[in-house]
C-alpha cells in the first residue's frame, strides 16, 4: 500500500510526499506534518477551459475539413468503380465490359459459358475499354473461337447517347486497325439498346460466313468456300433468324417442336393430348370415353342404371319404392311408415305413432306429444306443460304469470295495478277524470239531450 | 454586480498567490461549510472528512474558474457537490472491510488496541515528533531557495517518463557528490551539468527544477526519515544514468 508522507499542512490542502517520491496536494484532513498516511483525496485542478477551447477549436476544423475530405476522395473513388457504360463483344464467347466514365473497365462478366472460359485468368484491372477489347480479341484467335472470316459484334449499352455515338466510331476504328493484320474478320459496332444504328463493316465482302453464325463450331473450322456474294444488308436485323413463330422474339427457338394451340415456346414433348379436353396435360389415363367424359376417368364406372351418375352403385340392391341408390339391407320396414328406417323397435302404436317408439311415453293429458311429462303437475287451464309451481294466480287473469302487485280487484281488473287510479265512479274506466268532476252527472258535456243537465 | 466583481479580482489574484487563495478561502468557509452540509444533509463540522473535501473543492475552483464560463460561487458549489459525491461513492466500495477501529469485543476494545501496545504508541509519537523536525529543517532550508513544499507538488512530474527522467537527473547528482555540494554552496542548481551528465532533456529538467531541487536536498544530507520513507524510489526506477 502507498504512504503517503505529510510534509506541509494549508488551510485547505496538506503536501504529501508518497514512497515513489511524487509530492502531492491532497484534501488536509486534519494532517500534522510528519504523519505518515495511506489513503488520500488527491486535489484534481480542473484543466483551464479555455487553453482547452483554444487547442480544440482548430482541431475542430481540422477535422471537419479531414471529414469533407474523406467524403469526397471516397465519392470520387466510388464514382471510378461506378458503372457507367457496357459493351458487349460476342464473338462466339460473349462478355460483358463494363467501364467507368473514363473508359476504364471496372467489371468483366461472361455472359456465355464460352465467356466465361475467355476472361478466365484475365487481368483487366485498371485497363483501357480499347485494350481490353483488343487483348479479349487475341485471347479469342488464341484460344480458336475467332477464326478468319470470323465476326466480332459488339453492342454499346450506356445511358449517355453521346458516348454510344463516340465510342461506335472509336471503337470501330481502333478494332478495325488492331484486327486488321491479323485476320479478316467482321466487326459490327451495335447500340444494344435500339439496335437500330447498326453498322456493319464487312472487311472481305468476298468471303462468305452465313455458316460461321452459331450453328455449329466444327462446320466453321474448315473455311467455307465462296458459295455466294455475302448478302449483308444494314438493318436487315434477321439473317440468322429463323425464327418465325409467335414466340418470336429474335432468339431462334431450334427446339421449339411446339406447333400446336399451346404454342407457348416450351415444347409439349409430351403432349399427346388430341382430345377435346386438350389442354395440354395429356391425359393417358383418360380411357373415359362416355357421356360423363369429363376427363376423370371412370373405370369403375360400371354404373348403368337410371342413377347413372357415374358412381357405380354395386350395392345398389335396393329396388323398392325407396330406390335411391341407398340399399335398405335392413329395410324391414314395411309399414305405412316405411322410411327405410327399420322400426324393429316400432311398438309404437299409438295416434303418435311416428316410428319413434314411446315406451316412456306415460303421457296421456291433451298435451300428449310424445313427451313425457312426468313433471307436469299443470293441470290447469293453463295447462301448458309448464308447470306453474309459482302460479298462485288464481283470479280471472289466470294467466300463469303471477299478479302478485295485483290488488286490483275492481271491475278494471286487467293486472295492471291502477295505483293511481282514483277513479271508483260509474265511469270507471282506469282512465282517472282528474278534470272529472262529473259524478254522476255530466255538468258541461254540451249534450242537451241529457236531461238532468245544469247547463241545459 | 460589483461584489460579482469583487469575487472575480480575488479569484484571480488568488490563482496566482497561495496566501491569497488561503485568506480568499477562510473568507468562504461559512459558505463551504454550508454547501458541506447541503450534501451530507446534517450539518457539517469542521472534523468531518466532508469539510476537507469541501475545503480542497474550493481550492480547485479557485485553479480552474474561468470568468467567461459564469458565475465563480456558482461553479464553486457544483464542484464541493461533485467531489463529496465522489468521496461518499469511494467510501461506499469500502463498506465491505472493517475498520481497524472496529470494535471486536464486549469490553469496547477494537483491533488497533489489539494490534499495538502502548509501548508502539510512545514510540510512534517520538517518530513523529522526530519526522516533523526533519521536515521543518528541509522547510527551511527549501525556503532559502525559494521553494515551498506547495511549489514542489505543483511541479511534480506525474508522467512516467518525466518521473524517469527526473530520478536519473538525481541520480547522476547522487553518484557525483561535488555537485551536491556545489548545489548548497552557490544555492543554485548545477542544471548544465545535470542534463550533460544524466542525458535527460534539459527541457523536461528545467521544467521540473524546484521538483529536482527538493529531491536534492533531501539527499544531499540527513534526513534519514525522509529517505527511509523514499528507500524504494531510486532503486525501483533503475537508477541508472543512462
Amino acid at each position: 500500500m502507498k504512504k503517503y508522507m505529510v510534509m506541509e499542512c494549508r488551510l485547505s490542502y496538506a503536501v504529501v510526499l508518497d514512497n515513489e517520491g511524487h509530492f502531492l496536494k491532497v484534501a488536509n484532513r486534519h494532517y500534522e506534518v510528519g504523519q505518515t498516511v495511506t489513503d488520500v483525496i488527491e486535489m484534481q485542478i480542473p484543466q483551464s477551459s479555455t487553453r482547452k477551447k483554444i487547442i480544440s477549436k482548430p482541431m475542430y476544423i481540422l477535422a471537419a475539413v479531414a471529414a469533407c475530405m474523406v467524403l469526397i476522395l471516397t465519392s470520387v473513388f466510388q464514382m471510378g468503380k461506378m458503372k457507367f457504360a457496357s459493351v458487349y463483344m460476342t464473338i462466339n464467347p460473349e462478355v460483358r465490359i463494363d467501364v467507368n466514365r473514363w473508359d476504364t473497365v471496372v467489371e468483366l462478366d461472361g455472359v456465355n459459358a464460352d465467356g466465361d472460359d475467355l476472361i478466365f485468368g484475365y487481368d483487366y484491372k485498371k485497363k483501357d475499354l480499347d485494350l481490353v477489347v483488343n487483348e479479349l480479341v487475341d485471347r479469342a484467335i488464341e484460344m480458336g473461337y475467332l477464326h478468319e472470316g470470323g465476326q466480332i459484334f459488339l453492342a454499346l449499352d450506356a445511358k449517355n447517347d453521346d458516348w454510344i455515338i463516340s465510342r461506335t466510331e472509336t471503337l470501330n476504328e481502333s478494332l478495325n486497325e488492331y484486327v486488321r493484320e491479323k485476320l479478316s474478320v467482321t466487326i459490327e459496332v451495335v447500340d444494344k439498346k435500339s439496335q437500330s444504328n447498326r453498322v456493319v463493316i464487312p472487311i472481305i465482302p468476298d468471303k462468305s460466313d452465313y455458316g460461321d453464325s452459331d450453328y455449329d463450331e466444327e462446320t466453321t473450322k474448315a473455311p467455307m468456300p465462296a458459295i455466294s456474294e455475302t448478302v449483308y444488308v444494314t438493318n436487315s436485323d434477321d439473317i440468322d433468324d429463323s425464327n418465325y413463330g409467335p414466340n418470336n422474339n429474335s432468339l431462334t427457338d431450334y427446339d421449339d417442336t411446339d406447333y400446336g394451340s399451346n404454342n407457348d415456346g416450351v415444347t409439349d414433348y409430351d403432349d399427346t393430348d388430341y382430345g377435346p379436353n386438350n389442354d395440354g396435360v395429356t391425359d393417358y389415363d383418360d380411357t373415359d370415353y362416355g357421356p360423363n367424359n369429363d376427363g376423370v376417368t371412370d373405370y369403375d364406372d360400371t354404373d348403368y342404371g337410371s342413377n347413372n351418375d357415374g358412381v357405380t352403385d354395386y350395392d345398389d340392391t335396393d329396388y323398392g319404392s325407396n330406390n335411391d341408390g341407398v340399399t335398405d339391407y335392413d329395410d324391414t320396414d314395411y309399414g305405412p311408415n316405411n322410411d327405410d328406417v327399420t322400426d324393429y323397435d316400432d311398438t309404437d302404436h299409438g295416434s303418435n305413432n311416428d316410428d319413434v317408439t314411446d315406451y316412456d311415453d306415460t303421457d296421456y293429458g291433451s298435451n300428449n306429444d310424445g313427451v313425457t311429462d312426468y313433471d307436469d303437475t299443470d293441470y290447469e287451464s293453463n295447462n301448458d306443460v309448464i308447470t306453474d309451481y309459482d302460479d298462485t294466480d288464481y283470479g280471472p287473469n289466470n294467466d300463469g304469470v303471477t299478479v302478485y302487485d295485483d290488488s286490483e280487484y275492481v271491475p278494471n281488473n286487467d293486472s295492471v295495478n291502477d295505483y293511481d287510479d282514483s277513479d271508483y265512479v260509474p265511469r270507471n274506466d282506469g282512465a282517472i277524470d282528474y278534470d272529472d268532476s262529473d259524478f254522476g252527472y255530466n255538468y258541461d258535456d254540451g249534450d242537451s239531450s241529457y236531461f238532468s243537465d245544469y247547463d241545459d | 454586480m460589483q461584489s460579482e466583481h469583487q469575487i472575480i479580482k480575488s479569484v484571480y489574484a488568488a490563482k496566482e498567490d497561495s496566501l491569497k487563495a488561503d485568506d480568499l478561502i477562510r473568507d468562504y468557509i461559512p459558505f463551504i461549510r454550508s454547501e458541506a452540509s447541503k450534501c451530507i444533509s446534517k450539518p457539517c463540522t469542521e472534523q468531518d472528512d466532508e469539510f476537507s473535501i469541501a475545503m480542497i473543492a474550493f481550492h480547485e475552483a479557485i485553479l480552474g474558474y474561468d470568468r467567461n464560463r459564469g458565475a465563480f460561487i456558482s461553479y464553486a458549489s457544483m464542484l464541493i457537490r461533485s467531489r463529496i459525491i465522489d468521496y461518499q461513492r469511494k467510501e461506499l466500495r469500502h463498506q465491505g472491510s472493517i475498520s481497524l477501529y472496529t470494535e471486536t469485543g464486549e469490553d469496547g476494545q477494537t483491533i488497533m488496541d489489539e494490534l499495538e501496545d502502548e509501548h508502539d504508541r510512545i514510540e510512534e509519537y517520538a517518530n513523529l515528533e522526530a519526522t516533523k523536525e526533519e521536515i521543518e529543517e528541509l522547510s527551511a532550508v527549501m525556503a532559502e531557495y525559494g521553494v515551498s513544499f506547495s511549489d514542489v507538488a505543483d511541479n511534480s512530474p506525474k508522467q512516467e517518463r518525466t518521473m524517469e527522467a527526473c530520478v536519473s537527473a538525481i541520480n547522476y547528482a547522487k553518484e557525483n557528490r561535488h555537485l551536491l555540494d556545489e548545489m548548497l554552496k552557490t544555492k543554485k542548481l548545477p542544471m548544465a551539468k545535470l542534463v550533460l551528465g544524466s542525458g535527460a532533456e534539459r527541457k523536461t529538467l528545467e521544467r521540473h527544477r524546484k521538483y529536482i531541487l527538493a529531491m536534492l536536498l533531501i539527499y544531499s544530507n540527513g534526513y534519514e526519515i525522509i529517505r527511509g520513507h523514499l528507500r524504494h524510489f531510486l532503486k525501483k526506477k533503475g537508477g541508472m544514468p543512462v
